[in-house]
């Protein structure tokens, strides 16, 4: 479907959220579906809302008006969920969850995610960033393109994780390598092939963890897998196998891809809009500005993942989404859509300079980490990644360019990269 | 003004933490947030009940019915959420200003 059909009628916008136009720019369409179809049914079932308003007061109500999936009914998106062990881990994790479980999972973990806690892993934090870009300054030196992506947004939340997971570097490395596929073969879109795929990528995870857990039990040490591991034979009923296992496959899920995506737009962002560098180059306020609009621009995980059941019939804009009908919410387009932020698609810091993070000087929510019960866990962890690597990017390297067009991976769902080409830009001295 | 976290409801997102480091905290064992202060002064009231708003969960509720509560600093244009409670405290190391209620 090229752009001057959807001005007319879009069957399915899953599907051409998939499409290769949209893949490159999938903002015009979002557009179409704001102004066209913001309550749109797609023929497989779901429900995708797209305007600003109407995404905030879902997930406003997710726990309430809307619920998570009850066992069955992910076998209505996912035919093979009852098979699919990638299916299963994702039913038990928290994302899926509703109160009072959702509660108790969350207040388990949230301990290492607070303010303070993500303060202190600051410093260590800044020294990744530093070691990162201390390793890809000489072949950028030489004047060699290097892969941005690969060599420093993807590797900065590996290591990070490496560090609160107290797992070896390179056992990272190999994690994170196969949670693209995982991630690929959880799309409402993919084939039987791509969850083939996840499944086994999922199995050795599952392993690996096993393993892992073992471990941390002979030899605890000051991280998330011994805390997790200590509450879990504390009490297995606040906190069972499949929940533990869950959990930290859903961390990695929710943690790298999209961290790394953000990174990666910040970066375009500072080549695309040289006049907006001053943002970087003053105190954090201005900084926090910066990254708060990369975030609002470019949505790593565009539409929710998981499943929202409406709990009754709803009315909303003149469409009745019925009891039980499964909502997903585009919430890329509600960042976009200009009765939150008028100009919507214009690059400016300013948005979101004084306020506290996530809210611009309207006081509009920015949705990118989400909203209501569901808010990401990491958000904190990502935002602190985000204000200790992009200023000093800029700093280290202030003649970076790009040495070829960025490689998107071909996904619906998120927005992220394969590889983003730099080099130095030669500037007579 | 009075303001006070419903703590079964709360996401542990830290949104308020964020928003007004002085007014809230969250809670060592499991991120839950609190309030600490006993009394919103004047000049955080507008910052408050933004956080109120802010809250993904709505858990902050704010209790505006205290008696001799100075309003003025709700007005319209209120300085950022930070930025008062910073003036606030100092409002409360110089109890010779014209803010105090007592």
């Amino acid at each position: 479907m090229d752009a001057q059909e959807t001005t007319a009628t879009c069957r399915d916008a899953f599907a051409e959220l998939a499409s290769p136009t949209c893949i490159q720019d999938p903002y015009p369409f979002m557009r179409w579906l704001r102004e066209h179809d913001p309550v749109h049914r797609a023929p497989s079932g779901p429900f995708l809302l797209s305007r600003h308003a109407d995404i905030c007061w879902v997930l406003e109500a997710t726990g309430d008006a809307f619920r998570g999936p009850a066992p069955g009914e992910l076998a209505r998106d996912f035919p093979r969920a009852a098979t699919s062990l990638s299916l299963n881990l994702l039913a038990s994790t928290l994302a899926m969850k509703d109160p009072p479980t959702h509660t108790r999972l969350r207040r388990l973990i949230s301990r290492d995610f607070t303010i303070r806690q993500i303060d202190n892993l600051r410093p260590g934090i800044a020294r990744i960033v530093a070691a990162r870009l201390d390793g890809m300054a000489p072949a950028l030196e030489r004047g060699e393109a290097v892969d941005l992506h690969r060599q420093f947004a993807l590797p900065l939340p590996v290591l990070v994780f490496a560090e609160l997971f107290g797992i070896p570097q390179e056992d990272m490395f190999g994690l994170a390598t196969g949670i693209g596929a995982i991630l690929e073969g959880l799309s409402p879109q993919a084939s039987d092939a791509r969850l083939a795929v996840a499944d086994a990528t999922s199995a050795s995870v599952k392993a690996y963890f096993g393993d892992l857990i073992q471990r941390k039990r002979t030899d605890p040490r000051p991280d998330i897998v011994t805390m997790l591991v200590g509450a879990h034979d504390d009490d297995a009923d606040t906190l069972s196998d499949t929940e533990l296992i869950s959990m930290l496959w859903g961390m990695l899920l929710g943690g790298f891809a999209t961290t790394a995506a953000a990174i990666d737009h910040a970066v375009l962002a500072m080549l695309a809009y040289p006049e907006q560098l001053h943002w970087l180059q003053g105190d954090a306020v201005g900084v926090k500005a910066f990254v708060e609009e990369v975030l609002r621009c470019e949505a790593p995980a565009m539409f929710s993942s998981i499943p929202r059941i409406a709990q009754r019939d709803i009315e909303l804009a003149g469409v009745v989404i019925p009891k039980n009908a499964d909502v997903r919410v585009l919430i890329a387009s509600g960042n976009r859509d200009p009765e939150a932020f008028p100009d919507p698609d214009r690059f400016e810091p300013a948005r979101f300079y004084g306020t506290s993070p996530g809210m611009s000087t309207d006081e509009k929510i920015m949705l990118s980490f989400g909203h209501g019960i569901h808010f990401c866990l990491g958000a904190q962890l990502a935002r602190v990644q985000l204000a200790e690597s992009v200023p000093r990017i800029q700093e280290r390297f202030p003649t970076l360019a790009l040495a070829e067009q960025p490689t998107r991976e071909p996904s619906a769902f998120l927005r992220t990269f394969r590889a983003l080409p730099v080099r130095l830009h030669a500037k007579g001295g | 003004m009075h303001v006070v976290v419903d703590q079964d409801l709360c996401g542990t997102t830290g949104q308020c933490v964020l928003t007004l480091p002085g007014t809230f905290r969250q809670r060592e064992p499991d991120g839950v947030a609190e309030v600490c202060v006993a009394r919103v002064p004047p000049a955080l009231h507008a910052a408050v009940r933004l956080a109120a708003s802010q809250c993904p969960v709505a858990a902050i509720q704010v209790i505006e019915s205290d008696a001799g509560d100075d309003e003025r600093a709700s007005a319209e244009l209120a300085p950022s959420p930070a930025e008062a409670e910073r003036h606030a405290a100092n409002d409360q190391r110089n109890p010779g200003g014209h803010d105090g209620t007592v």
